[in-house]
Parts: C-alpha cells; structure tokens; sequence
C-alpha cells in the first residue's frame, strides 16, 4: 500500500503518463481521448448508468417495502389475488420503453464506431477576389453528402489561426449531386486558405471526422505485438513488455513495453489488426476500441487521438501462459514528431525510399502540413 | 434405514428398496439418482469452489506471488499455467458438474416425477446412464487435469470456451485438451439423454387432468430447459468433434492456414453457450417461483406470463449468441441486430422479477431460510440482469469485453444467481429429500454471510472491469489492487459462510436429528412433493393423484 500511495505521488514523467490511465481504487472508466470514447463514457455515465441504478434500486425499494408491509406479523392475513392486468402490461410496455430510449443512443453509437470515416477536405488559397468554391461529391453510394450538416468551412490565415465558419457565412448549392459549390457571402481575404470539410462521418462533436490518413498493422504474436507502418516502407518492430525490473515506476508495472506505438494526434488512424499464432486482442481503453487478433483474418478498426501522451492497454483474448504480459503502450505525438520519428526509423531499419515514395508519404510527404489530395482538382475551377 | 421403514407403514409393501450396491449403482429410482446427481454437484462445487480459492489468493495483490508456491519460486510461466487452467477447469467444472448436475440432474430428477404426479421418470434405465456418463465425464476432466497441455506444463489453460488455435495444437498440442473434449462429449451425451427422458416424461406421465396449464412452475422450467439442452448440446458436440479431428486427423476446420476459420468454431460455441446460460439459470427460475408462492401464502402472480416468459427466453436465447463475439470483426449491421435481439430478453425477464414481486405483494410472508435465498436471488439477479443490458450495447462492449465487469456480470447471474437459486432449493427440499430438518438460525446465518461474502467478492469486480482490468490474467498493474484486495477479502467471508453450510448440515445428520413433517412449509406449499411423508417412500404414487374434478391445481 504505501508502495502503491508512493507511485501515486511521483512527480516523474511516468506518472504523468499514468495519469492517462487507470487510477489506483478507481471505479470510473479510463479517460478518454477521442470524441469517440467520449461519447462512450456518456452513453456509459449519463445514459445507462442512471437507469440500471434506478431499476436496481426500484426492485430493491419494491422488495424492502414487502418485506416490512406484507411480512407475517403485519399482514396475517395473505391475499389471495393471483392477476392483475393492468400492471402486467405496465411492466411489459415499461421496459420495452426503456429499452426503445437506450437503442436510440446504442445504435447511434455502434454506428458512428463501425462505419471507418470517409470524409475529405479540400484546401484551396484564396486570392481574395474568389467567392465561391466547388467539392467533389465523390463519395461512395449512400455516403455522398445531401444536407447542411455534411460540410464544414473553415478559415486558416496565414499565422495559422482557423476559424469555423457558420453557416450564415456562405451558401450551399448542389448538395446530393456530384459537385457541391460553397459561395462566401463575403471572399475571404488573399493568402487565406480555404478548408472545405465533407463527409458523413459527423463525430459528437459536430465535427466531420476524415478519413484514415495513417495505416497501422498490429500483428499479435505469444507474446509479443508486431507494428507495421505500410505507409512509410513497412517500418516494423516488435513490442515486448518491460521486465519488472526495468520499469522505473510501479504505476507502470504490466503495462509498459519496449518499443511503444507511435502515432499521430489528431489524425484519423486506421488499424488493421491480425495474428500469427493464436487469437488475441488489440485493445486501448482510452480509445474504446478492442478488436481481435485473428490469425487469417484482418480486422479493422479505428481511432482519433484528441491529445497526446501516453495510452495503455492490455491483450484481451486469453493467448497462452503470457497472456497477462502482452500490454499495448500508444505514444500520441504531434505531426512533427511523428514524421521526424518516422524518417528516424526509416534510417535505423535501412528502407530505402525514392524522392517519390517520399514524396507520396501521408502526413510526412511533400503535402506536408495540409492534405491537399483534392486540391489541385477545386483550383482548376 | 430402520427408522425410515417403520416410519412410512402402510407404504412399506411396496417398499423394495435393493441392497446397497444394486441400488446406488444399478439405480434405476429417480429419486435416489437425484441423491446421487446431488453429491455429484457437492463434490464438484467443492472442486470448483477450493480453485477460485486459489485464483482470489493469487489476485489477492499485485505480482504472481501465490500459485508459485505449489511451482517452483521463480517459475512464473509453471505459476502462469497453472492459473489459466485454474480458470479453465473452474468455468467448466461450475457450469457442467455443479449447476447443471444440481438443478436438473438433482432437483429435476427428484422433483419433476413428484410434481406431475408420476410414479418415475419415463426411461428409469436411460435415466441411470445420464448419470453414469457424467461419472465418466467427470473421471476424463479429472485426467485431463493433469495430462500434459502446452510444453511440460498439465492440464489445458485456454478458458472455457476451449477457442481454437488456443486449443488447437498449435496452442495446446498435449493430450490433456483431447481428455477435455470427450469429457465433454460424455457430459453433453448424459445432458441430451437426460433432457429426452425429461421431456418424455413431462409430456406422457403427468397426473391426470395435470394440462400443461396446471403444471408447476418448475416443471414448466425443467421443460423448457430439456429443449434448450437437446437443441444446443449436438451443436456443441459438433464443434468440439470438428476440433478433435481438426487435431488428430489432419482437418482444417478452424485453421485459417487449411481454409478453415476460427471465428467458425466460436459461432458453433455460443450457439450453444448462450441457450447453456439459460440452462443454467430457468430451473433456478422455477425454484424461486415454488419459494415465494410458499412463503408468501399466495399463488403465484401471473401463472400463465411466468410460464411463457421462460419460454420466450428459452426461445430468444438462442438467437443472441454473437453478442459474445462483439469484438471479433463483426459486420456492423450485424452487430446490431444483436444488439437489438439481446436486449429484447430484458423484457420477459422483467416480467419474471416483478411477478415474483407481485406474488409476495399482499402476502403473509414467513422468512425462512429458503425465503431468504429467494429474496436474495431477485435483488441480486437483478443486478447481474442491469449490467447485462449494459454489455448487450456493442458500442460499449468494446470497452467491456473481456474485462472483469464481464467477470462480475455473469458471477451476478450466474454464482449469485444459479447458485442461491440452488441453495434456496437445497434448504426448500432439504426436509423432504432426507426426512430431516436443519436448524433454522444457521441456514439464515449461511444465507447472510454467504451474501455479504459473495457480493464483497464481485462488485468491486464492476470497478475493475470500468477500470480497464482485462479477465483472465494472473498478474496487473499497482492501480487495480484495491478492489483485487478486497474481492479477496469477501471470498473469505464466503468461505465463512460455507463453513457455516457444512456446520449446518453436519448438525442436520448427526446433532440436531430432528425428523420432519410431511409439510413442514404449511398451507403455502401447495405442490404434490407435499403430499407425501418426508422422505417420500422408495415408490410413489400407486395411485395417481387427480386432477380432473374439481378446480384442483398443481401450483
């Protein structure tokens, strides 16, 4: 115990970390990180947790009430009634009621979780003269944009600064057909850049969630993780739990690893997930995400960091006699550290890249700062 | 034996019971196969018991510190082993040699003829090699246990649900998962032969005038739990033959590297593992139903809802079974007509508590020991029911699957559920099985410790399971040893409570040596087992009680 309330107390780095994690006799779920795991932890906090409280707590309250009014003592004479159909289909409407009020927020959930997002931006310079801008309605079928909603226009200026446009600030045309045309009711200032944001991908937020930018591979092994990066050459390494012994802080003992997964914050990942051997389980709490490690199989999920840190999770699948000592460690860092680790391991492990493969790279390619997959296609208008 | 005789006088000439070797191994009595079944469990639930034992003593704190003792001090992969095959075993001893033993092999076989009015069962013979086969079963778990599993370490540590290529002999190449497998056929062979007889009996050699509108509640329980059990069983049998051949004969069934797929095998498993957790927990149902209808002094409110709410259930279990699989990359549509299905069993299962409820409304409740479980078990399946609407939500499943809030979930169903449905059960026929009564105060003393206990013991478990705790590990960060430490603790208090239980008993048999009365439960207890001296005579029912004059009922 006092081990434990020291490790509480550490001011180092690694207990910053832990912080991001579970908490010594905590009883609430882990912080989240992603709009995502938000909205996780309201269904969980807000929605379903007030009402199995007070259905426990109902029964509880209807069973103490019997025990004091109807016991033998004060009620000697038992009742005889064996039917009453107004209550019971009080107590069949009710809970399918319930039920209906918890899907609403279940469905919406499993939903905006299951479907990978798929929106796009397009950035264009503003010239200062220009009011309107055209959006490529490419979307798969079912998926293309067709209310209000889908868009979001942002301003950045040349300092960086964004701004959020509101939708009295422009007008849309052509929304469901194949090109979508913004009309700023006043241009936007020269060297301004235009971001156009489209998709049905809307997180709880408001904000349409683009599509992965970033590829992770998770391979399972016993008992180890396997993270590839097909986006930057295959970068691959292992990732093998820290020994009791190397690990500086006790807050940290079973989760923290060799080589940690890095990723970008604020960027929609995608994460394919296999195994090897047997089955396993990529699981990362502060994303909400579990997905199994199925040896031939690929799943895919995904996730969209809010802040950057460090992030722990745990195989979730029994694997083996190591299964307990597989953790998953996610360093989330900035766009900058991420490409300069990316380009550092590119070194280490010897890949050789063309200029164009480079060049090609998400986020680290000559794009750089802003994608601009689509923007060469808005400019020739 | 003596005293037995003299005390049932005019039925003694029909009383031939066989020497004891004749009739404990050759059995062909329901009741005395009951007997044995209940020993079975006991057996079985000690087993079970003394290795969550052992888990709770090991989670007690941080690092593997415990099960090294029995595996060399510094061999923490023997150690680790050896904890995944303790919840191997544990899972599947609980579930196929305690619960389903106690509840349909004991109370079923004891009470179903009884209630119906029948002389036995309808296939007495087929009746004794339901249970011989579970001895078999239990002998091949047992030599499972300790055969060689993964490298030089015994038994197969790969969790209940026995998930290839886990067991499969990429992950478990030794004989010890193959002794599982025909373990389990055996067991699943005894279930499916017990469940015909059952269903045979129920439909053929009820009392006359008993429709099936009149039978007890229990009887409607054991009914239905037959047809789950006769419905899922094959599938499981299939399944794990499938695996035994995929490790003995070269098939690839659920090798992906063959063109198989192991994602096949764990829908083949929860096809049947899901109706199994309704096997497991309806007869409990039916018991609940006979306490509070005795002990509140009422019928049982809603007869006909109660009975067809456990069929709905029994019927929509087996729909459901993927909602165990959230994480294992299923389509997204797919995934929610599972959610939906799921949580559509909240409703007859609400139907149930609330008219459990309603019979002890306006009632004149005596709160005996039995009545006490009963009590007990409402508000805790409660609970356990809550959390379930919780984790059937696939979006948040991704967060729980797999942690302990799964763990305490189901122990809330399942141990606080099946298990204080037995023990309500246990002490409700107690007097009528051995002629005995027990004393009163330490069957509610049993009651009360084992409640603080268990409830010590699994609701921190929801904390840990919110906290991120993965299930099944034998080591975890510093951050979970708080409620690990006071999870340990309330196993102790419920080790308590079974000392108190053993007490009980021992002073039932051998110090208090009360004899009990026919009806020790008085007007309330209504059912025809109440009819006949306490124990009932080796045959019963030389004539048929009627139920065809009159308005005469059975519940």
């Amino acid at each position: 115990m006092h081990k434990l309330i020291a490790a509480m107390t550490g001011l180092g780095v690694w207990a910053a970390a832990a912080a991001n994690a579970m908490t010594p006799g905590g009883i609430a779920m882990q912080p989240a990180n992603s709009a995502l795991a938000e909205e996780v932890h309201f269904f969980h906090n807000i929605v379903l947790m007030p009402v199995i409280t007070g259905i426990s707590l109902f029964v509880l309250a209807l069973l103490i009430w019997v025990v004091i009014r109807y016991n033998a003592k004060a009620n000697p004479e038992p009742r005889k009634f064996s039917h009453n159909t107004l209550v019971e289909v009080i107590w069949t409407a009710g809970p399918i009621l319930i039920l209906l009020f918890i899907a609403i927020f279940s469905f919406d959930l499993l939903y905006k979780e299951g479907v990978q997002p798929d929106g796009k931006q397009v950035v264009v310079e503003a010239d200062g003269a220009t009011t309107e801008f055209v959006f490529a309605n490419d979307f798969s079928e079912g998926r293309m944009i067709s209310r209000p909603d889908h868009l979001q226009v942002i301003l950045a200026d040349a300092a960086g600064e964004r701004v959020l446009k509101r939708r009295s600030d422009y007008r849309v045309a052509g929304l469901g057909d194949a090109e979508v045309t913004v009309t700023f009711n006043t241009p936007p200032s020269a060297g301004d850049r235009v971001i156009i944001r489209g998709g049905r991908s809307i997180d709880n937020r408001g904000d349409i969630v683009l599509a992965p930018s970033v590829t992770l591979k998770v391979t399972g092994n016993q008992w180890n993780w396997t993270y590839t990066y097909p986006d930057y050459g295959d970068i691959e390494y292992f990732s093998n739990m820290l020994p009791d012994d190397q690990v500086s802080d006790l807050m940290l003992r079973k989760l923290e690893v060799d080589n940690r997964v890095l990723v970008p914050v604020g960027e929609t990942v995608r994460v394919i997930v296999t195994a090897s051997d047997v089955i396993h389980s990529w699981a990362m709490p502060a994303f909400a995400i579990k997905i199994d490690a199925v040896p031939g199989r690929i799943n895919e999920t995904w996730f969209k960091a809010d802040r950057e840190g460090v992030y722990y999770g745990q195989c979730s699948e029994i694997c083996g006699i190591k299964h307990s000592f597989m953790p998953i460690a996610v360093e989330v860092v900035s766009r900058e550290a991420f490409c300069g680790w990316v380009r550092d391991k590119q070194t280490e492990f010897g890949l050789e890249r063309t200029p164009e493969e480079l060049a090609a790279e998400p986020l680290c390619g000559d794009a750089g700062a802003v994608r601009m997959a689509d923007a060469a296609a808005a400019a020739a208008r | 034996m003596a005293d037995a005789h003299v005390a049932h006088g005019s039925d003694d000439h029909a009383d031939h019971k066989p020497s004891f070797f004749v009739r404990w191994f050759f059995s062909t009595n329901h009741k005395d196969i009951g007997t044995l079944y209940l020993i079975f469990a006991i057996l079985a639930g000690i087993i079970g018991g003394a290795m969550s034992g052992l888990m709770r003593m090991e989670l007690m704190e941080p690092g593997v510190t415990f099960l090294t003792t029995f595996m060399g001090e510094r061999d923490i992969d023997a150690a680790s082993n050896f904890y995944n095959v303790l919840i191997t075993y544990h899972g599947l001893i609980m579930i196929f040699f305690m619960v389903m033993p106690a509840m349909i092999g004991g109370f079923g076989n004891w009470f179903v003829p009884i209630m119906i009015g029948a002389p036995d069962m309808a296939f007495p013979r087929m009746n004794n090699i339901s249970f011989w086969l579970y001895g078999a079963s239990g002998v091949l778990i047992t030599l499972s246990l300790f055969a060689p599993g993964y490298g030089s370490n015994i038994g197969f540590g790969g969790g209940w649900v026995l998930y290839p290529p886990l067991s499969s002999l990429k992950g478990s190449p030794g004989p010890a998962m193959d002794l599982l497998i025909l373990s389990l056929h055996l067991a699943g062979a005894s279930s499916i032969l017990g469940a015909i007889n059952f269903i045979t009996t129920i439909f053929n050699m009820r009392a006359p005038g008993m429709t099936l509108h009149k039978m007890p509640l229990f009887v409607w329980s054991v009914l239905v739990t037959a047809f789950l059990l006769v419905l899922s069983l094959p599938v499981l049998a299939g399944a794990i033959t499938m695996l035994l051949t995929d490790r003995n004969f070269g098939t690839s069934f659920f090798d992906a590297a063959g063109g198989g797929d192991p994602i096949l095998y764990q829908h083949l498993f929860w096809f049947f593992g899901h109706p199994e957790v309704y096997i497991l927990i309806l007869p409990g149902f039916g018991i609940i139903s006979h306490i509070v209808s005795t002990f509140s002094k009422k019928p049982i409110f809603g007869y006909l809802g109660m009975a067809y709410a456990m069929v709905a259930i029994g019927f929509v279990g087996f729909i459901v079974w993927a909602h165990h699989m959230y994480t294992v990359g299923l389509s997204v549509n797919m995934k929610a007509y599972f959610v939906a299905a799921t949580m559509v069993i909240a409703v007859p299962t609400g139907i149930k508590i609330f008219s459990w409820i309603a019979t002890m409304w306006g009632g004149s409740i005596t709160f005996k020991t039995p009545m006490l479980w009963a009590v007990g078990f409402i508000f805790l399946f409660t609970v356990g029911g809550v959390t379930g609407v919780v984790l059937a939500n696939a979006g948040i499943d991704h967060y729980m699957h797999d942690t302990y809030y799964v763990v305490a979930h189901f122990h809330y169903v399942l141990s606080l559920g099946a298990v204080f449905a037995i023990f309500a059960g246990w002490y409700y026929w107690f007097s009528k099985m051995t002629g005995k009564e027990y004393r009163e105060w330490l069957g509610a003393l049993h009651f009360w410790v084992m409640f603080v206990g268990v409830n010590l013991i699994f609701f921190p478990q929801h904390f840990l399971g919110l906290q991120g705790m993965p299930r099944r590990y034998i080591d975890y960060p510093e951050a979970f040893a708080h409620w690990n430490y006071v999870s340990t603790m309330g196993y102790g208090v419920t080790i308590l409570g079974m000392v108190v239980f053993a007490i009980c008993m021992f002073d039932a048999f051998f110090i208090y040596r009360k004899k009990a009365a026919a009806n020790p439960w008085g007007e309330g207890a209504t059912t025809l087992e109440w009819t006949l001296p306490s124990p009932p005579p080796f045959h019963q029912f030389n004539e048929l009680p009627r139920f065809d004059k009159g308005d005469a009922k059975a519940f």
